[in-house]
């Protein structure tokens, strides 16, 4: 059939255009917006004057801005890469099951992912809480002192991480599931007919095989983490938000408690360029130690 | 090299029976084919001789060592997969040498073995290659070469070449062949294609309804089938079945022609007539043919012509002619029955071959 290509293209344009204007009014606009914003000292509302980088050079020295960015970095080590080799034990244990119960025991590891942030809050306060939480007279009958949890600087990001873990693992664990899946059992079979022990199996035939995987989880993963705000911003009411700074928070403090909407907007910058090279990075590398293996 | 002994073997996959106490042995250094209809229980007889399915019942006998509740990887045998079932991340060589490997064998053994099987199997440029970059020949050959490595007491082929296309399926059925002379091994191989059986195997074993119906050599069960189902699933086209009655040396068929038999049969009664086309041939005068028909369809094959027949009660037989037969749709025919090749099947299936 002769195909008129011109024609083609404005049907195609026409059918994308709606799609094309939600994401040009929703993204593509406020993310301009937001880099003109950031070489300003505007308020919150309403315009400012043009200050140059004068937003950025100040970040360098900010005793604010370096909390928030090792507290950052400090979260997504304990959750990014914890989180993946927990949903992948899951996973591993989960595929051994068949049938209903399987469903079953992949349903409840999947629960707390279809919980919003604030119940969360909730069932893990009346759990930590230092004067009424459950674990807290668990901690007295065995004669342990009692810990506030979330009052402390070296047990909140732990224990925000264990949480963040525990309530974002489910889809991990669906992603991990799928993969194990696409292993064809042959090749199973075939390795046991040559002789392959059970952690050899692992190791050879199983790990490799998952490791796209693999990098797919620790990049949603990346992506999620560095933006991490709900759980500390919850977690540190009553408490000391200051020392558990993290940079959305940081930017929220910014321009929502001091009105800096200019040098919130430099943060955003900055959080959204280490975003993207950290993701990029982390998906290049684990794609290149896999064609290396 | 080793002989394989099956003994009252049975299977259950919950109440489902699928192999049903088959007892068969096999000599070392024999072909030997398990050929049946899906769901037979071919493959699955294959698995329980490689330990990937449990025997629940029974004995099984490798070498003269008892292997029913042995790991797969003690048996001492290697499997050629349907699928391959290469490692899609390792290259060619570590795809052979990781069953070596697992069993602590000295590199340069494996190496020396490796490149023995690469230049047996003429696949010595492909070693450094990932799976994915090989054409579905060449993972053939990979799959075999990984079985070749292991030196196994046997080989198990479960249906090996029915991923391949039919001009690279003749090749690698001559080149199996070839390889079974020359590694001299014993082998057995699980096919629902019985062109494969007939062609590569010392003997075959027919299999259906999870037991077995009949074994040995290739002509054997083409020529004195056990019974109705290998005398139908053997051959290709299949044989002419004409039902009739057996009474005083000869059968009547429906149309009322009269074939004389002899068979020894031990009663009287309705009886199967069965016979190939190739011992169904057509007359060329009038009036001298055992029974007549008329002529439906004519399939010229080159040396020979399939000749579709309907007889005067509607039955449907298949006689084979010469390569330039001139006989044409919708003439009536005379045919004649080489009744040395009758076989008469009586209703549980059973048969009688003509003396």
């Amino acid at each position: 059939m002769l195909r008129n290509t011109r024609r083609e293209t404005l049907v195609a344009l026409v059918l994308i255009s709606p799609f094309l204007a939600i994401y040009g009014l929703t993204f593509v606009y406020p993310t301009v917006a937001m880099v003109n914003l950031s070489f300003t000292d505007a308020p919150l509302i309403g315009p400012g004057q043009w200050v140059g980088l004068d937003n950025y050079t100040r970040l360098a020295g900010e005793r604010r801005f370096d909390t928030a960015f090792w507290n950052t970095a400090y979260f997504v080590a304990l959750s990014v890469i914890p989180g993946t080799f927990v949903a992948m034990v899951i996973a591993l244990g989960v595929s051994r099951l068949t049938g209903r119960m399987q469903a079953l025991v992949l349903a409840l590891f999947f629960l707390p992912y279809i919980l919003p942030v604030s119940v969360v809050y909730r069932l893990w306060d009346w759990t930590l809480n230092f004067q009424f939480g459950i674990a807290m007279y668990v901690f007295d009958i065995w004669g342990i002192e009692r810990v506030p949890i979330f009052k402390t600087t070296t047990w909140f990001m732990p224990a925000v991480a264990f949480v963040t873990i525990w309530w974002t693992c489910g889809f991990s664990i669906l992603l991990f599931l799928a993969g194990l899946r696409a292993i064809p059992a042959e090749i199973y079979e075939a390795a046991s007919l040559d002789n392959t022990g059970r952690w050899t199996m692992f190791r050879r035939i199983t790990w490799p095989l998952l490791w796209p995987v693999t990098a797919l989880v620790t990049t949603i993963q990346l992506i999620l983490q560095l933006k991490i705000f709900d759980q500390v911003y919850l977690f540190s009411t009553g408490g000391r938000p200051n020392d558990n700074l993290v940079l959305v928070y940081y930017i929220f403090q910014r321009a929502f408690v001091n009105n800096q909407g200019g040098r919130a907007a430099a943060i955003a910058v900055v959080l959204f360029l280490i975003v993207v090279i950290v993701s990029v990075l982390n998906f290049q590398l684990m794609r290149l130690a896999e064609r290396r293996k | 090299m080793a002989e394989i002994i099956l003994d009252k073997v049975s299977k259950s996959f919950g109440s489902v029976r699928v192999i049903n106490e088959v007892s068969l042995t096999i000599q070392s250094g024999e072909f030997v084919v398990f050929l049946g209809p899906s769901g037979s229980g071919k493959s699955t007889l294959l698995r329980m001789i490689a330990g990937l399915e449990t025997i629940d019942d029974g004995r099984l006998l490798i070498g003269g060592k008892e292997s029913q509740t042995l790991p797969p990887g003690q048996r001492n045998v290697a499997m050629v997969f349907q699928n391959y079932a290469l490692y899609p991340h390792m290259t060619v060589r570590d795809n052979m040498a990781f069953g070596l490997r697992n069993i602590k064998m000295a590199a340069p053994e494996v190496e020396r073995r490796v490149q023995d099987a690469a230049r047996m199997l003429e696949m010595d440029a492909l070693l450094d290659r990932r799976p994915s970059e090989l054409s579905g020949g060449q993972r053939q050959r990979v799959a075999i070469g990984r079985a070749i490595v292991k030196e196994p007491a046997a080989f198990l082929f479960d249906e090996p070449l029915s991923n391949l296309d039919a001009a690279l399926r003749v090749r690698t059925r001559v080149e199996l062949a070839e390889l079974h002379q020359r590694m001299n091994s014993t082998m057995i191989y699980v096919t629902h294609d019985q062109t494969e059986a007939m062609t590569m195997s010392d003997r075959i074993v027919i299999l259906n309804d999870c037991r077995i119906e009949q074994i040995g050599t290739p002509m054997e069960v083409y020529t004195r089938p056990a019974s109705r189902f290998v005398a139908g699933f053997i051959g290709s086209p299949s044989m002419n079945f004409l039902k009739g009655s057996y009474k005083d040396g000869a059968m009547t068929l429906l149309d009322g022609s009269r074939i004389a038999a002899r068979v020894a049969v031990p009663e009287a009664d309705t009886y199967e007539l069965g016979i190939r086309p190739e011992a169904v041939k057509v007359c060329e005068g009038e009036g001298e043919g055992d029974t007549k028909g008329q002529v439906k369809v004519v399939e010229h094959l080159g040396e020979r012509t399939l000749v579709h027949v309907h007889l005067s009660d509607g039955s449907a037989i298949v006689a084979q002619d010469g390569g330039r037969s001139p006989v044409q749709p919708g003439d009536e025919v005379a045919l004649r029955f080489d009744i040395s090749e009758l076989h008469l099947f009586d209703a549980s299936g059973k048969a009688w071959h003509a003396e």
